[in-house]
């Protein structure tokens, strides 16, 4: 602090101090404000200018210097009290440095004498005010750090992966709540425990291995089962500022579900697998028949060999382009192209569409439109509800014997459109109709030995409905006949 | 009496083709597209040797027939083939490796889709002789 900028307060009742005092401490640089008494010293002292000093006169009318120093002290805790008094009043001073002045200069006094004293106090108040400064900032840091560290704790209680932190003695010394959870030996000890109690081998192996092994950051990973889940387990060093290790963390994720969805997955490649070798099967045994010559050297029976292996080869075909379908919706790369649809117009393409594969069974195939009135446009994929439609015709035709029917009725159902596709085929069995959209799901009996499909039809036409935000259900009874309803939004 | 072989598959192509290929050899076929109704014609029909599909109705629908037969103390010598697309079951390969594999599987010969008529006539006379 600058002494010119310092102010110092004078408050004494003989004009003749007040007058001395403001021409020496002018003359060293200060800013000099006079004040008679004590009640006009606290007119002065309103907050509006920062004091550094106040001199202070005892023996005062109206407000005494006693108790002015009590209320300035309050007022502002930083300043520099000094009391002017005459020697018979010695005494009090004392009491008033008990008040928190700093000294007392006795009258009559030379300027030196003012200066010297005042100097000093400056002096000592600028090491009160550094003190303080640096205690705040300590306390404030400490703060800080406390806080910071109740974050950190909070932020790794809270953490799903189990987190376990080992040092060089290999005792854990930090374990979060997941890891407690994780490890049921680790739930019941406090940190520290040596890692030998968790009585897991591979676990010790692993931290063993960063903290024996080369210095210098690295990871060991490895899927361990603990209890009936499947865990990642990253293990890495502990690195100091120095290069050196210190411990090893070690972080255990649980990754359970993504096993489950890894073996589905391959269960699935092995289903698909399957089903593409049959027909491929089918049609290489067929040929393998008509090179060799077990198929008997007449037309007829060779023209049934290759109309066999035209049709394993088409349902392969339709097979992969389904499947390649289903792998789009699933993926979500496939955009429905939506517009204002003629329902019914569709409808009548898809059953003109089926005529001829009716016809060939002698299949009674028939539209009937009800109430659909004006309302019979849907915000939806003309191609997709084509497929749709075609998917449920061709399967009510495949699974109905010679000379049955097939009716297709289209309905409006509140704010839906409904096509239902009525067969009277060969049915589902109740335990088999929650399996039906299920992929390469297809009903086996003696019935449907001779009928070809994928297995995905079904699948993709509930995909397709799902994503018009429809429905589509079935009911059926075995041996008289099923119905197939879809429902979509009409826009 | 002609050796009586019972054919199981759900598949119309294979059991079309299998009978026409054994008939050729002068067998008699009984074909079947269900494990369970081919159970039950055994009691009136035994048949002489089983050719059955693996993956039917079930996963392994061919291995419960082979056991079931293998179990049965009136058809424990009926000797069974296996026949079937199925490559690998969760990545494991199916295709049995040694005389002990058979037996697990309750089978005496394994053949992956589709079989060679020669190979399967010869395994066929093979087990019958």
């Amino acid at each position: 602090m600058n002494e010119e900028e310092l102010r110092i307060l004078v408050v004494d009742d003989e004009l003749g101090i007040r007058e001395g005092c403001r021409k020496i401490l002018t003359e060293e640089g200060f800013e000099v404000t006079t004040a008679g008494d004590g009640v006009e010293a606290l007119e002065v002292f309103d907050g509006t200018k920062k004091y550094s000093v106040a001199l202070v006169d005892l023996m005062m009318p109206r407000l005494g210097g006693l108790e002015l120093i009590g209320k300035l002290r309050e007022l502002d805790p930083d300043l520099l009290l000094i009391i002017i008094t005459a020697y018979a009043t010695i005494d009090t001073a004392v009491e008033g440095t008990k008040r928190g002045a700093y000294s007392y200069i006795p009258k009559p006094f030379t300027p030196d004498e003012l200066m010297l004293t005042i100097r000093n106090g400056l002096e000592r108040q600028a090491l009160a005010l550094e003190a303080k400064r640096l205690r705040e900032e300590r306390e404030r840091r400490l703060l800080e750090v406390a806080s910071e560290r109740s974050r950190c704790g909070t932020i790794l209680k809270c953490i799903t992966d189990g987190l376990l932190v080992i040092n060089l003695e290999k005792l854990v010394v930090l374990r979060n709540n997941a890891a407690a959870r994780i490890l049921p030996k680790a739930s019941k000890l406090n940190v520290p425990f040596s890692i030998a109690t968790l009585e897991d081998p591979k676990i010790e192996q692993l931290i063993n291995e960063i903290l024996e092994g080369d210095p210098g950051p690295r990871i060991v990973s490895r899927e361990l089962n603990i209890g009936k889940s499947t865990f990642m387990v990253n293990i890495s060093p502990v690195i100091e500022p120095t290069g050196e290790t210190s411990g090893a963390v070690a972080v255990f994720r649980d990754i359970t579900e993504l096993k489950k969805l890894e073996t589905a997955k391959s269960m699935f490649v092995s289903m698909v697998a399957h089903e593409l070798k049959s027909p491929l099967a089918a049609t290489e045994g067929w040929l393998n028949l008509l090179l060799t010559g077990l198929v008997k050297d007449n037309p007829k029976e060779a023209r049934h060999v290759i109309e066999r292996c035209h049709i394993r080869v088409k349902t392969l075909r339709t097979l992969v382009s389904e499947l390649l379908s289903i792998t789009a919706i699933e993926t979500g790369n496939f955009q429905l192209r939506r517009s204002n649809v003629d329902v019914a117009a569709i409808a009548q393409r898809a059953v003109e569409a089926a005529g001829e594969k009716a016809q060939s069974r002698t299949i009674d195939l028939s539209l009937n439109e009800l109430k659909l009135g004006k309302a019979k446009t849907a915000l939806a994929d003309e191609e997709a509800l084509l497929l749709i439609f075609s998917n449920l015709i061709d399967n009510a035709i495949k699974y109905t014997p010679q000379g049955g029917t097939v009716m297709v009725q289209l309905d409006q159902n509140g704010m839906y459109m409904s096509l239902s596709v009525r067969d009277n085929g060969v049915g589902i069995k109740a335990e088999e109709m929650d399996k039906i959209f299920d992929e390469f799901y297809r009903i086996k009996n003696e019935d449907t030995v001779d009928i070809p499909g994928t297995g995905l039809g079904l699948s993709l036409v509930k995909r397709l409905v799902e994503l018009h935000q429809g429905r589509i259900e079935a009911q059926s009874t075995p041996g008289s006949g099923s119905v197939f309803t879809v429902k979509i939004p009409l826009s | 009496m002609r050796p009586l072989i019972l054919l199981v598959d759900d598949d119309r192509d294979f059991l079309e083709m299998n009978r026409g290929i054994l008939e050729a050899q002068g067998f008699r076929v009984d074909c079947f597209t269900d494990t369970d109704k081919a159970w039950d014609s055994l009691k009136s029909r035994r048949p002489d040797l089983v050719i059955t599909d693996l993956m039917m109705k079930s996963l392994d629908s061919g291995f419960s027939l082979a056991r079931k037969i293998k179990s049965d103390s009136r058809y424990e010598d009926v000797p069974v083939i296996i026949v079937t697309a199925v490559a690998s079951k969760r990545g494991f390969d199916f295709n049995p490796q040694s005389r002990e594999d058979l037996e697990v599987m309750g089978c005496q010969a394994y053949f992956d889709k589709p079989v060679s008529p020669e190979l399967l006539i010869a395994k066929v006379k093979e087990l019958l002789s």
